[in-house]
């Protein structure tokens, strides 16, 4: 991967740079972090307002947790979780920034570690931490289902 | 301004926090005029100017079917601007 992506990503996310991450894509904007949170990389879930993207049908078109944990209910996640690793279980995490709107989500892999999509750069692997204290604020909210 | 929007807003999840971009903004103060430039920096390189075009135009030429999925938006407001007038 070019030297150039880490460079923008830790730019971006300071933390990254004492963390270990791993960049796994090539950037592109076709699919964000929640399309990418929900398994899907090939269209882009989003919640303004304005026609064109795709948002799941009656769950509120506005970015606020309660929107974004409506919407990962639907998809059978339940709140309450914390970030370790549990078996049978598959988890996302909400980040937020000091308004408490919601920046990003992030999924867990089967190995601990977590994936995400960065806007429209690359997917990384990366540990939870290594994407706070940046515009994506810190970890609001973690949510679990059963695998 | 294009260029300076693409750079500084990428990381942003949400397309309502990249259009709320100074850049962005000020692309969609310029009014009307500036919508040929976004049409032909759409077919140059996809990228989310779609709450721009909407903003300038309150046009919805993507289909259901097609929401969300970047290379057919752009797709559909290219064939929207040659319907118009603008290629």
């Amino acid at each position: 991967m070019a030297i150039n992506s880490k460079t923008r990503l830790e730019a971006l996310f300071p933390q990254l740079s004492s963390s270990s991450y791993q960049i796994k894509s090539p950037a592109t904007p076709q699919y964000n972090c929640i399309a990418w949170a929900a398994e899907e990389d090939d269209r882009w879930w989003e919640p303004v307002p304005v026609p064109g993207y795709y948002w799941p049908r009656r769950i509120p078109r506005e970015v606020t947790l309660a929107s974004l944990t409506m919407l990962f209910q639907r998809l059978g996640y339940r709140p309450g979780a914390d970030e370790t690793l549990e078996a049978g279980c598959e988890k996302i995490a909400i980040y937020a920034d000091f308004s408490g709107a919601p920046t990003h989500v992030a999924r867990q892999l089967a190995n601990g570690k977590w994936t995400s999509k960065i806007g429209t750069l690359e997917d990384i692997e990366h540990d939870l931490e290594g994407l706070t204290l940046s515009d994506y604020g810190t970890v609001a909210q973690i949510m679990k289902r059963s695998a | 301004m294009a260029q300076t929007w693409r750079t500084e807003a990428a990381h942003r999840s949400f397309v309502t926090q990249m259009a709320m971009h100074p850049a962005y903004q000020r692309i969609i103060g310029l009014g009307p005029e500036v919508i040929p430039l976004i049409l032909k920096e759409l077919e140059r390189e996809p990228a989310h100017w779609f709450w721009a075009l909407y903003a300038l135009t309150g046009e919805d030429p993507v289909p259901s079917k097609d929401r969300g999925k970047l290379d057919k938006m752009a797709q559909a407001w290219l064939k929207w601007g040659q319907e118009h007038g603008y290629q």
